[in-house]
């Protein structure tokens, strides 16, 4: 084990207060690494695991520190450097955007939710980030800003494209995310997390995410993810599938969830086996729809 | 680099350097040995301080990234009178200390769950103090001495 008092390792320490400025110094910077709350990268320095030259705090910049649920049509706009604990805070977040809000609320310690952004979550990409199954579901898109002659570019990409591997998303060398953005949840849809981990603190072994809306007792649309069981979050596209227009039983959401097994490919590691994953994972599934689906309102019982 | 930082209500113009983390400023530097080395990878909370009053871990924060902001550590906690912090009190009197080691970050973060919400359920508490681990005293102490804290700072809203 390193000594993880201290980081041994030398970099130059950058906070620019405009994203322009920000994205300059990421495409002149040698070896540069965005730092945000830092709750993950300055580990991964202490270990040697990243070795960056530069250090680029990005912090201070309106469009990455924006936080607005709208009361209309317009949704959530989440900056990227928005810290953990203000989600936890919102209770409109709570009640239109459950599933992320449950989410938040069982990452990781308060000292980790102060520190900790959404962006550093979702850039960090664990195949486990508890915050990345319920945007995908919730139908957020991430904007991503580069600079393309000189000047800032935005692009927008939807959640469940963003992650391509184990650490790995869509953002090229010297792009940034932005923000996220969620369309408002229409009346009667609910949305739920749930995962399961050794102790509440860790990271989970394996997780689910639902979100679904209701037309008397069927369902309509039906998005649902799974976290910890691929090398990247993945949608459950075959039970979205059979669920999505079907009447509601508890029943019909059993035999459907068995179907996950189709997106998944859980490994062995520290955290759990691919066996108690593989076990799990139409649980875990199978417990947030109907959760929400008694949020959307509805009633579960056959 | 040269950063200006108020600790326990002083401010402190600092020469440091980019790699520098927060803990071994405040312990090396400033002589704040209250603040403990624990794991130093965000999973045991004993280095918990409180930036503008919310807690934050000072092993995982570059002392360059908190310029210009306000910290508490446990020599701060009772104020410019002295004596003790009603949670410092109350963790006496309930025996929730055993080695201690975990005491600071436990009392920093009972702190800010208390000055935000003065009367927090037991569920409250557990979540609150979730990222600091105790490895002798089975937390049972600690949560009665929250609660006990609480209760003193509810009656005498000093603190």
């Amino acid at each position: 084990m390193p000594n993880t008092r201290l980081i041994p390792a030398r970099f130059t320490y950058h906070r620019p207060g405009r994203l322009q400025e920000a994205l300059e110094l990421l495409a002149r910077l040698p070896a540069p690494r965005v730092l945000a709350g830092g709750t993950d990268l300055l580990i991964q320095i202490k270990t040697g695991e990243c070795q960056p030259e530069a250090l680029v705090q990005v912090l201070d910049i309106q469009e990455l520190a924006a936080f607005t649920v709208a009361a209309g049509a317009a949704g959530l706009t989440v900056g990227a450097a928005v810290p953990l604990y203000r989600l936890e805070e919102e209770k409109l977040l709570a009640a239109r955007y459950t599933a992320l809000h449950e989410a938040v609320r069982a990452l990781a310690s308060v000292q980790i939710r102060t520190m900790a952004t959404l962006g550093g979550n979702l850039c960090n990409a664990s195949p486990s980030a508890d915050t990345s199954g319920p945007l995908i579901v919730l139908g957020a898109e991430a904007e991503i800003a580069g600079l393309s002659g000189g000047k800032v570019a935005l692009r927008r990409v939807g959640m469940a494209k963003f992650f391509t591997g184990p650490g790995a998303t869509v953002l090229q060398p010297g792009e940034l995310l932005v923000a996220l953005r969620l369309p408002e949840p229409p009346a009667a849809s609910g949305s739920a997390f749930l995962k399961l981990g050794r102790v509440t603190l860790d990271m989970a072994k394996v997780s689910a995410s639902a979100y679904l809306e209701r037309e008397g007792g069927r369902l309509r649309a039906v998005r649902l993810a799974v976290g910890g069981a691929a090398p990247t979050p993945v949608r459950a596209l075959a039970v979205e599938k059979a669920l999505s227009g079907a009447a509601f039983s508890p029943s019909a959401v059993q035999k459907a969830v068995a179907r996950v097994q189709e997106s998944i490919s859980p490994i062995d590691d520290v955290r759990s086996t691919a066996e108690y994953r593989r076990l799990m994972a139409p649980v875990v599934l199978r417990d947030a729809i109907l959760t929400a689906w008694r949020r959307a309102g509805g009633e579960v019982k056959e | 680099m040269t950063i200006a930082l108020t600790v326990n209500g002083r401010r402190h113009e600092l020469e440091v350097q980019p790699n520098e983390l927060l803990l071994n400023l405040l312990r090396d530097r400033l002589q704040l040995t209250g603040t403990k080395y624990g794991c130093g990878l965000g999973e045991c909370g004993a280095c918990t301080v409180l930036l503008d009053g919310r807690p934050i871990l000072s092993c995982q924060t570059l002392a360059v990234s908190v310029a210009g902001r306000s910290i508490t550590t446990i020599e701060g906690v009772a104020g410019e009178a002295g004596g003790q912090h009603p949670l410092q009190e109350a963790f006496l009197e309930e025996g929730a200390v055993q080695c201690g080691y975990c005491t600071p970050g436990m009392i920093l973060s009972a702190k800010a769950l208390l000055d935000r919400n003065p009367d927090p359920s037991t569920d409250d508490i557990r979540h609150a103090l979730r990222g600091n681990f105790c490895r002798c005293t089975g937390y049972v102490g600690i949560l009665a001495a929250v609660k006990a804290a609480a209760r003193k700072m509810r009656s005498a809203p000093a603190h």
